[in-house]
């Protein structure tokens, strides 16, 4: 079976920033958003909310970048994570990460990062609107054509050509 | 503990789904539109209701027909206008 | 610990910054938010002050579950002593400067004393500072807003603002935060005007100790099901809370043209699921945004339309977020008009500026009422045509009041009360109020318990205090009787006919008690018994409150706290001059509400009156309730029960 992924549609989101609440509070034990592993970046004047994360990446930054090789990625969870035993706490991931998704923790001095729950991603199960969702890495786009395709066909209906002519 | 059902909760298994109730205080019928269905008559007092679908199953009335409304208004306040005058 | 937030007192007269802990003995008195506040406001503002005066003070709050897991942990409390009314001003605002201002260490900011010039309060990781306010004094609540981010260099500061109508001396200015989010009818914007202080910045970054986590979790879970539960939070996730407007023009149970008709007809424009549509085109289908740790999301998003109006006045395309059905009331029913375009540019000016928009929307339908009977003319209004359904004219006169660039927006901007005085002749007997607070957008005529609510609400004319809502809803006797008997016991009447007047003043200081009890935790009204039947109080707070924050109270136990808030508030208003009969200060409705009845609606709503001797039997039986005399002052031995009986003498407690 494929692993499933973490997906975000920002769109949906309502910016209420339970995902960084239910997060904190999972791994923590404590309600601090700047220990959680996502974060609703917003424009608040525009209405546009961006949840962040970790995208697990395949050829992940952080994994090439670590000096001591504290960081791997497990292909049959679709996980990277961090072996806090071999990490210096360089921070070179940190600073690597293209969605600064990896943050450090001063008090413990640790980084820390997105583990999927253990494959219950508590920011998903918490999340109403599925905004954040955890699903079969194919779907992702099969989703996002689907949407397209609908945009398209609802403005045929008010009679624009949706037909591309070269 | 998580496991008591508290009242509120307990009252949560008395909601009813597909209906509204007829506006007019004095009659607060419940009213059963069809699925998708737009106006819906009050069979007992015929108030007429704009209905709107907040989701399958979950109507809700929008507002009054407003003739309807408008002249049903006038009727009763003509009848209680009259009341006074023969006082 | 989820408790151990701190008090800090700040004197911007001296400078001085004090911070104190928060004893257990305290919280379990009461327990934190608007119930704290309502003590510390009782203790620290000196009997008689001047509202706008240094001896004022305004208390920030947030409440024990603020921040937490407990379903919209959102709520911010401001209090202080209205200048409006001169009695008790409280407001409570979503958004998510509450949860932030935890964060930083802190449940209360009380501040007292005035600056020489403009400040602004910045609360980060357990340390309050006084800043120099000249980056963000004179800016509209949003721009403030991003300028002290700006100053600050961090992007996720939350403030708690007052806009330029505050400044300028506006008697109804709010406090603000994010795009729209207000902590209306209380006056406390205006207060921090006269202080110079522009708003309180927080940021932070230290733990709020869930006592119980993964419990809490699952709870939670639980817990949220319950709200999203309800049909009534589904429809407000959908429609926000313009639904309620909606449902009570249907039957007739808004004020329109003032207080003269009682529905709004042919107002399919601004009816929820046209602004729901406005919504749609101008933003997208997802367009709701919800305060924080709240599912319900009852907040749309919008942008102004292109329509004829928005482009004449160069309004097209300007984000906002609401209205809400406080903006509906005063916008549209009470001035008589029915374009959703002048709806969302009122509510986009009313935001920026940072007035409440119940007060100005109310204050201008009153002057169009005067208008309108000849009591103020053309010459008065600066030639402006202030005639019912005049879109423009409504627009024209929000500027002029919140910059008091007229002798209408002037006098206007000084509140009801004393706006009568300078405008004379009969101009008062035109005004509905309560305590000199303008009423909000319902008529209660026809429905004696709303109507009690009203007459009782602490800080003056409003729905938000102890407003028996679910009375509309014709549930059963039984049902009412589990709802409304726990978790104090009462077996008097109790009936599902809202136009009834028995059993009415049970309902209204059972919501009484539980508003406080929401206000006291920090949490959202919507998210307990106000507009649904199913939704958690007493019995579950109990339980969100231990796994939260680890803290063992009783059902009964937290009754009782919202019960002695209440009481304080009470006394703070008795203290400030408050006398039951009083009709500018008092606890009772105009005459219109006896005297002249309702025009439109449903057939059973047409020609209702209040009945004046049931509705004072049913204001006696409310005192009665509270433990208080026929005069509404409490009695000795409720003090000595709510051990408030050395509530005068004592040092304060923190």
């Amino acid at each position: 079976m494929e692993a499933r992924v973490l997906v975000i549609d920002h769109d949906k989101c309502t910016g209420c920033r339970r995902c960084e609440l239910v997060c904190s509070v999972f791994h923590e034990g404590v309600s601090n958003p700047s220990k959680a592993r996502i974060k609703v970046e917003k424009w608040e004047w525009e209405g546009l909310y961006i949840p962040m994360t970790c995208r697990q990446c395949v050829d992940a930054p952080c994994m090439n970048v670590c000096p001591v090789k504290a960081i791997e990625r497990d292909d049959a969870q679709g996980k990277v994570s961090v072996d806090y035993d071999k990490c210096i706490v360089c921070r070179s991931c940190v600073a690597v990460c293209p969605f600064g998704a990896m943050n450090f923790n001063p008090a413990e001095k640790k980084v820390f990062k997105c583990d999927l729950c253990d494959g219950n991603p508590q920011c998903v199960r918490f999340c109403d609107m599925k905004a954040v969702d955890y699903i079969d890495s194919r779907k992702e786009s099969t989703v996002r054509k689907r949407d397209a395709a609908l945009k398209m066909a609802e403005a045929k209906k008010l009679g624009a050509t949706t037909v591309y002519e070269g | 503990m998580i496991d008591e059902k508290s009242t509120a909760e307990s009252l949560g298994s008395t909601r009813t789904y597909g209906q509204v109730r007829c506006m007019n205080p004095s009659c607060t019928s419940r009213i059963t539109p069809q699925p998708g269905q737009t106006m819906a008559k009050c069979p007992k007092c015929g108030s007429e209701w704009r209905i709107f679908w907040v989701k399958a199953g979950l109507p809700r009335v929008r507002g009054p027909v407003w003739e309807t409304s408008l002249k049903m208004a006038n009727a009763k306040w003509d009848t209680l206008t009259d009341k006074k005058e023969e006082k | 610990m989820a408790l151990d937030r701190k008090l800090a007192v700040v004197d911007l007269t001296t400078g001085n910054i004090e911070i104190k802990p928060i004893p257990l003995d305290v919280r379990k008195k009461f327990l934190g938010g608007r119930g704290l506040a309502a003590y510390l406001l009782y203790k620290y503002v000196k009997p008689g002050c001047d509202p706008m005066g240094p001896e004022n003070a305004v208390i920030f709050s947030a409440g024990p579950l603020g921040g937490t897991l407990a379903s919209a942990g959102s709520r911010t409390d401001v209090m202080c002593k209205n200048p409006l009314t001169g009695l008790l001003g409280s407001g409570n605002m979503g958004g998510f400067f509450a949860p932030e201002l935890r964060w930083a260490g802190f449940d209360h900011i009380l501040v007292k004393g005035k600056a020489d010039k403009p400040v602004y309060i910045w609360v980060h990781d357990g340390e309050v500072e006084i800043k120099d306010g000249k980056n963000v004094w004179g800016k509209t609540v949003t721009e403030a807003q991003w300028a002290v981010r700006e100053e600050l260099g961090d992007p996720d500061i939350k403030s708690a603002v007052c806009g330029p109508a505050a400044e300028k001396g506006v008697k109804y200015g709010n406090v603000m935060t994010g795009i729209k989010n207000a902590n209306g009818r209380g006056g406390g914007g205006s207060v921090m005007g006269s202080k110079n202080l522009k708003m309180v910045a927080a940021r932070g970054t230290m733990d709020i100790k869930i006592a119980h986590p993964m419990e809490a979790l699952e709870f939670d879970k639980k817990y949220i099901e319950m709200i999203t539960g309800a049909k009534v939070n589904q429809t407000m996730g959908t429609l926000g809370t313009p639904f309620i407007w909606g449902a009570a023009n249907a039957w007739g149970g808004v004020r329109a043209n003032n207080f003269q008709l009682n529905q709004l007809l042919y107002s399919d424009d601004i009816e929820p699921e046209s602004l729901d549509e406005i919504s749609n085109q101008t933003v997208g289908k997802y367009h709701m945004a919800a305060c924080f740790g709240c599912q319900v999301h009852c907040r749309a998003k919008y942008r102004i339309p292109d329509r004829p109006l928005s482009q004449k006045l160069g309004m097209v395309g300007k984000y906002d977020e609401g209205p809400e059905y406080t903006s509906q009331n005063a916008f549209c029913g009470e001035p008589g008009c029915t374009k959703a375009e002048t709806l969302l540019i009122c509510n986009h000016l009313v935001n920026q500026y940072g007035v409440d928009n119940l007060e100005i929307g109310s204050l201008i339908s009153w002057a169009m009422e005067l208008y309108e009977k000849g009591i103020l003319t053309s010459k008065d209004t600066g030639g402006i045509d202030l005639r019912f359904g005049n879109d423009e004219a409504l627009i024209e006169m929000i500027h002029h009041i919140c910059n008091r660039d007229t002798w209408l927006g002037d006098v206007l901007a000084e509140g009801g009360l004393a706006a009568a005085e300078k405008i004379g002749r009969d101009s008062l007997k035109y005004m509905i109020h309560v305590k000199g607070m303008n009423h909000l957008g319902s008529d209660e005529r026809a429905t004696p318990g709303l109507a009690l609510n009203a007459a009782m609400a602490s800080r003056g004319s409003d729905h938000l205090r102890s407003r028996p809502a679910i009375d509309l809803y014709h549930l059963p006797e039984q049902v009412l009787r589990r709802i409304y008997g726990s978790p104090v016991p009462y077996d008097g009447p109790l009936s599902p006919d809202q136009r009834e007047y028995a059993g009415k003043a049970w309902m209204v200081f059972w919501q009484e008690t539980c508003f406080m009890g929401v206000d006291c935790l920090g949490t959202c009204k919507y998210h307990t018994t106000f507009l649904g039947a199913t939704l958690p109080n007493f019995e579950d707070w109990s339980k969100v409150l231990y796994y939260n924050t680890g803290l063992e109270m009783t059902p009964r136990e937290m009754w009782d706290v919202a019960e002695r808030c209440n009481l304080i508030e009470r006394l703070f208003n008795i203290r400030e001059g408050m006398k039951k009969d009083d009709p500018l200060k008092g606890e009772m409705l105009v005459d219109r509400y006896f005297d002249e009845p309702c025009r439109l609606g449903a057939p059973d709503v047409v020609g209702a009156t209040l009945d004046r001797v049931k509705f004072e039997k049913m204001r006696a039986e409310f005192y009665q309730h509270k433990g208080c005399d026929e005069d509404g002052i409490p009695t000795p031995q409720t003090l000595s029960r709510l051990g408030l009986d050395t509530l005068d003498a004592e040092q304060p407690r923190l």
